[in-house]
C-alpha cells in the first residue's frame, strides 16, 4: 500500500458526491431552478462545475480551442435538458460529468471517423495515461483520486485511464494493450468497482 | 458482439462502448435494476476521476455560455401518462400475442390521431399493422417527443407513430433500428412532418428483435448507427 494510499484510508471514505466541499443539495436545487429556467440560478450552477466540465473536455480532446468549443456546446445541453435532471437518480455533479465526458467523446471518435475517412490516416492517438499521477497538485480532488487510482493494479489502471481519459471503447484499449477484448472490459469493470469502493460511492 | 449486456455498466458509464453495444445496453439497463444501480455507481464513481482534471476555462466562456443558452429552449420535463403505462404494460402482457381492440384504441387514443389515421391512407394501413393477431406495441422514450412502434412479425411490418419529433436537419433523416442481443440491425428510415408527427408504415426484414432504438443518420440511411440513440425501448 503506497504512502498515499494509507493517508488516505485514514481519512475514511468519501462522501459519494460532494469532493470540493460545497453541498451536494446546493448544485442540485440550482440545477432545479435552471429547470424552470432561471437564468441566474444557471450562472450560478456553471460557477461550481465550469473546472470540472472543461478540465474533463480538455483531457479528453487535447486541443484547448476545441475544448472551448465543447465545453460550451456542453453547457447549452446541460442547460437544455436541466428540466429532465432527477436528482433520485444521481447526482447532479455526477450527471454534469456524464455529459460533458459523452460530448468530449463524441467529439473524438466523430474527429477521428472523419480523419479515417478522409486521409486513411490511421494515427495513433497518443495517450498519456499515467499522466493523473504525473500531475503535482494541492487540490484535495486530485489527490484522493490519485490515491484510489494507485490502489488499482497498473493493468487496471492503465484500461481505465485509456477508456476515461483517452476516450476509447474497451475494444480500442483491448487492441492498444494487444488484450482480449473480455480482459479489456475485465479490467476496466474491476478497476472501476476498486474505485467506487474507495471512493465510497453509495445509491 | 457476443458480449453479454449485464457485464456492460462499466464500460457503458466510461463512454467505452461502440455505438451498436451502447444504443443495445440504452434499451436494457432502465429496465434491469442491477445494471441501473451499476451505471449509477460507475458514473458517480467517474465524476472523480472528471473531478480529478479540473482545470480553469478562459475567462470569457461563462459570458458565451449564458449568452448562449438565451438563444436555447430547454426541453420539457418528462410527464407521468399513466395511460402511455397502462398501454405499455398491456403491450409487454400481451407480448407476440393479439392486442385488441381496446388496447388499439387506447394506444391511439394515446398519440392523439384517432381521427386522423381514419382519415389518411397511412391511417388504415397502421390499423392494419395494429389489428395484426401478433402486433406488439412498444413506447420508445427519448427527449422530447413520443413514439409508439407498433410491430407485426407476421406482416413483416412496423407501424410508428409519434409527436414532438425534432426536425433532423438537412440532408438528415430519421432512422429506427432492431435491438437485438448481439447489437443492432436496420429496420427502416422515417420522416416527421413540419410539426414533428410521424405516421408511417415500414416493411422489415424477418427479425426476432428485443426492442427498438431511433438515430438520426445521413439521407438514405447507415449500415449500422453512427448519431446518438435518441430513442429507445424494449418489447
Amino acid at each position: 500500500m503506497s504512502e498515499m494510499d494509507r493517508l488516505f484510508r485514514r481519512r475514511g471514505p468519501l462522501r459519494a458526491v460532494s469532493t470540493d466541499g460545497s453541498a451536494t443539495d446546493e448544485l442540485a436545487s440550482l440545477l432545479r431552478a435552471a429547470g424552470r429556467g432561471d437564468e441566474v440560478a444557471f450562472r450560478g450552477f456553471y460557477r461550481s462545475v465550469v473546472r470540472l466540465v472543461y478540465g474533463t473536455v480538455l483531457r479528453v480532446v487535447r486541443d484547448p480551442a476545441i475544448a472551448e468549443e465543447v465545453t460550451q456546446e456542453v453547457f447549452v445541453e446541460l442547460w437544455r435538458l436541466a428540466p429532465r435532471f432527477d436528482g433520485s437518480k444521481g447526482s447532479a455533479r455526477g450527471w454534469t460529468a456524464t455529459v460533458a465526458h459523452r460530448r468530449a467523446v463524441d467529439r473524438v471518435r466523430s474527429e477521428q471517423a472523419r480523419r479515417d475517412r478522409d486521409e486513411r490516416d490511421a494515427q495513433q492517438s497518443a495517450v498519456a495515461y499515467d499522466s493523473v499521477s504525473e500531475e503535482v497538485t494541492d487540490n484535495l480532488d486530485r489527490v484522493r483520486v490519485r490515491a484510489a487510482l494507485d490502489s488499482l493494479s497498473d493493468t487496471q489502471r492503465e484500461a481505465v485511464s485509456l477508456a476515461y481519459y483517452g476516450g476509447h471503447t474497451y475494444r480500442e484499449v483491448a487492441s492498444l494493450l494487444d488484450i482480449a477484448e473480455g480482459t479489456a472490459k475485465t479490467r476496466i469493470r474491476d478497476g472501476l468497482i476498486k474505485l467506487r469502493d474507495i471512493m465510497g460511492v453509495t445509491p | 458482439m457476443t458480449s453479454d449486456l449485464h457485464h456492460l455498466a462499466a464500460a457503458y458509464a466510461l463512454d467505452a462502448l461502440d455505438d451498436q453495444e451502447r444504443i443495445a445496453f440504452e434499451a436494457h439497463y432502465p429496465r434491469c435494476e442491477i445494471c441501473s444501480a451499476e451505471v449509477h455507481d460507475y458514473r458517480e464513481t467517474a465524476a472523480f476521476l472528471a473531478g480529478a482534471e479540473a482545470a480553469d476555462p478562459p475567462a470569457d466562456m461563462e459570458a458565451r455560455v449564458m449568452e448562449a443558452i438565451g438563444r436555447v429552449r430547454q426541453i420539457p420535463p418528462i410527464v407521468p401518462d399513466r395511460v402511455v403505462e397502462l398501454a405499455d404494460r398491456r403491450a409487454a402482457r400481451t407480448r407476440r400475442a393479439s392486442i385488441g381492440a381496446a388496447a388499439t384504441a387506447i394506444v391511439i387514443a394515446v398519440v392523439g390521431f384517432a381521427v386522423a389515421l381514419r382519415d389518411s391512407g397511412v391511417g388504415s394501413d397502421i390499423e392494419a399493422v395494429f389489428e395484426a393477431p401478433d402486433a406488439v406495441v412498444t413506447s420508445l422514450d427519448g427527449d422530447g417527443g413520443t413514439i409508439q412502434v407498433i410491430w407485426s412479425q407476421e406482416r413483416d411490418q412496423v407501424a410508428l407513430v409519434g409527436t414532438g419529433l425534432a426536425n433532423p436537419g438537412a440532408g438528415r433523416t430519421y432512422a429506427l433500428w432492431f435491438l437485438l442481443d448481439e447489437g443492432v440491425a436496420p429496420a427502416g428510415l422515417f420522416a416527421p412532418d413540419r410539426d414533428g408527427v410521424v405516421r408511417a408504415v415500414i416493411d422489415v426484414d424477418d427479425i426476432d428483435g428485443g426492442g427498438f432504438g431511433v438515430t438520426v443518420e445521413p439521407d438514405g440511411g447507415s449500415p449500422q448507427p453512427t448519431g446518438p440513440v435518441l430513442y429507445a425501448g424494449t418489447v
